[in-house]
């Protein structure tokens, strides 16, 4: 009862110090029976008015004797924003059924579709706990749970490392499984069903679950007095509903690429083109290889990484990251960060599908399916206060470019703009401090 | 297969043996900056944000509280 009133007061004090109302004491790295805390509060925004997150962050952190450690970490999300629906750009303007199936909304000609009755606020608790097993031995397991409007996650995860060489080399191995609940606005579509009026429901089915399955090996190494490596092998395996209920792809004319029109019901609103909804196989299997380096030159230190994946849906990527923190004066950092991300497509992927074809089993225009580049360009700065806390400001700039191979475009389509950029703006704010 | 993957893990434990440093090398490695996970809450929140917009996740460790953005 006790420990449970000093958990919800220092709750209220880290609430507090989020918002800027008092500042606390100062860190104490690595003493016992201490929290410390590492809040963050995060703006996202896309360009034309598309998603805008907000979010809040607290990490809690304390030390016990003999090097137990318990992690918690509380998130909100607030999403709003519209998001691109998956059909092509028209030289009409097209109305579409919203996901819950009894309204509409609509696009103007020439402009991509964008679904804007997205909206949602998620949580998510995480929570581990560390400590030696034996002399040189650390075990560590946790719990993830998050919610949100149409989704529910239920995770758990444990993992093992063991140090050799004077501690110079840890290797570990982790397992973690996951159990995620989804139940659509309208329901779940049935894949590759057409978008029907509003108020028909019949190619809607009630919610769907998916499971994960990841498995983690790594390798720290240190290499020298100031350079550290860790590489890390991770397999995932997914299973279950792995569609995004709200994608569509546009059905079109083989010769011309336009989009097929329809007429709804008589005195019943719906969609003015044929659009289907998409089908992901039910399974994914991924492989990544990952690998960070740090390196102290003196006092500046610079971060690189770089990540390989592989899956079985035909998608590969590369990611490479580089920050060099640099300290300014003796209480304060600059971190300039440079990120750059490109994927292949999925095989399955298809801007919009032909009418009268054969249809494929499996097809998305989700253009997160598509090809694409990404370049993320941050500035991070941080400063120590005299009493020991740290607060910080991250500001980013992220520029998604995509690209359809011609011979997936069809007639009119090559006109068009199918694949239009997306930009964001990261803002972050944190504060680190300790009781 | 198995016997192979074996075998080159322990001759890659045995040439990590002779790289690292002593214990009383590490003030650099100890600096709170040097450590591989010095930025949790960063990485939660960039993992979050690049797992909702771009088809690869994870690597670094297990992504924390799924969501449905993708």
């Amino acid at each position: 009862m006790n420990d449970d009133n000093n958990l919800s007061a220092t709750l209220a004090a880290a609430t507090c110090a989020l918002l800027g109302a008092s500042a606390a004491g100062p860190v104490m790295a690595g003493e016992t029976d201490r929290w410390s805390f590492d809040t963050a509060l995060l703006y996202y925004a896309e360009s034309d008015d598309r998603v805008q997150d907000v979010s809040a962050t607290i990490g809690a952190q304390r030390a016990f004797e003999d090097d137990r450690l318990l992690n918690l970490t509380l998130t909100a999300d607030t999403l709003t924003g519209a998001s691109a629906s998956g059909a092509i750009a028209s030289d009409l303007p097209q109305t579409f059924t919203s996901p819950s199936g009894r309204a509409v909304y609509s696009t103007p000609a020439g402009e991509t579709p964008l679904d804007d009755t997205f909206l949602d606020t998620r949580f998510a608790l995480n929570a581990s706990w560390t400590q030696p097993l034996a002399r040189l031995y650390t075990v560590s397991a946790g719990l993830g749970f998050s919610t949100e409007y149409d989704y529910t996650h239920l995770g758990a995860n444990v993992s093992l490392a063991r140090d050799f060489n004077k501690r110079n080399t840890t290797v570990s191995a982790g397992l973690a499984y996951s159990q995620d609940d989804i139940d659509p606005v309208g329901g779940a579509p049935v894949p590759l069903s057409q978008m029907l009026d509003v108020g028909d429901g019949s190619n809607k089915l009630s919610s769907d679950s998916k499971d994960v399955l990841d498995v983690l090996l790594g390798l720290t190494q240190v290499l020298s007095r100031n350079t550290v490596l860790r590489v890390n092998y991770s397999y995932s395996q997914s299973s279950g509903y792995l569609n995004d209920p709200y994608k569509i792809l546009s059905v079109v004319d083989g010769t011309t690429g336009d989009t097929i029109l329809r007429t709804p019901a008589p005195g019943v609103a719906g969609p003015t083109g044929i659009y289907l909804y998409e089908s992901r196989p039910d399974s994914r299997a991924k492989h990544s290889l990952y690998a960070e380096v740090k390196h102290a030159f003196g006092a500046p230190v610079l971060y690189g990484s770089y990540r390989f994946m592989t899956d079985d849906w035909g998608i590969d990527s590369h990611t490479g990251e580089v920050r060099l923190r640099w300290p300014v004066g003796d209480a304060s950092y600059v971190e300039p960060q440079l990120r750059y991300y490109m994927q292949s497509q999925a095989d399955f992927y298809h801007p919009s599908l032909v009418q009268g074809a054969a249809l494929p089993a499996y097809a998305s225009a989700d253009f997160r399916l598509g090809e694409f580049d990404a370049v993320t360009v941050g500035l991070k700065f941080g400063h120590r206060t005299s009493g020991g806390n740290e607060w910080n400001a991250r500001l980013e700039y992220y520029q998604q470019n995509g690209s359809i191979s011609r011979d997936q475009l069809i007639g009119n389509q090559f006109a068009r703009e199918q694949y239009p950029d997306l930009k964001a703006v990261i803002a972050q704010f944190g504060y680190r401090f300790g009781l | 297969m198995k016997a192979l993957s074996l075998l080159a893990a322990c001759l890659a434990l045995q040439g990590c043996a002779s790289v690292g440093v002593e214990p009383w090398q590490r003030d650099v490695l100890a600096r709170p900056e040097m450590s591989l996970d010095a930025n949790p809450i960063d990485a939660a929140i960039d993992d979050h944000i690049y797992f909702s917009k771009e088809a690869s996740s994870g690597g670094r460790g297990f992504g924390g509280g799924g969501c449905g953005c993708n």
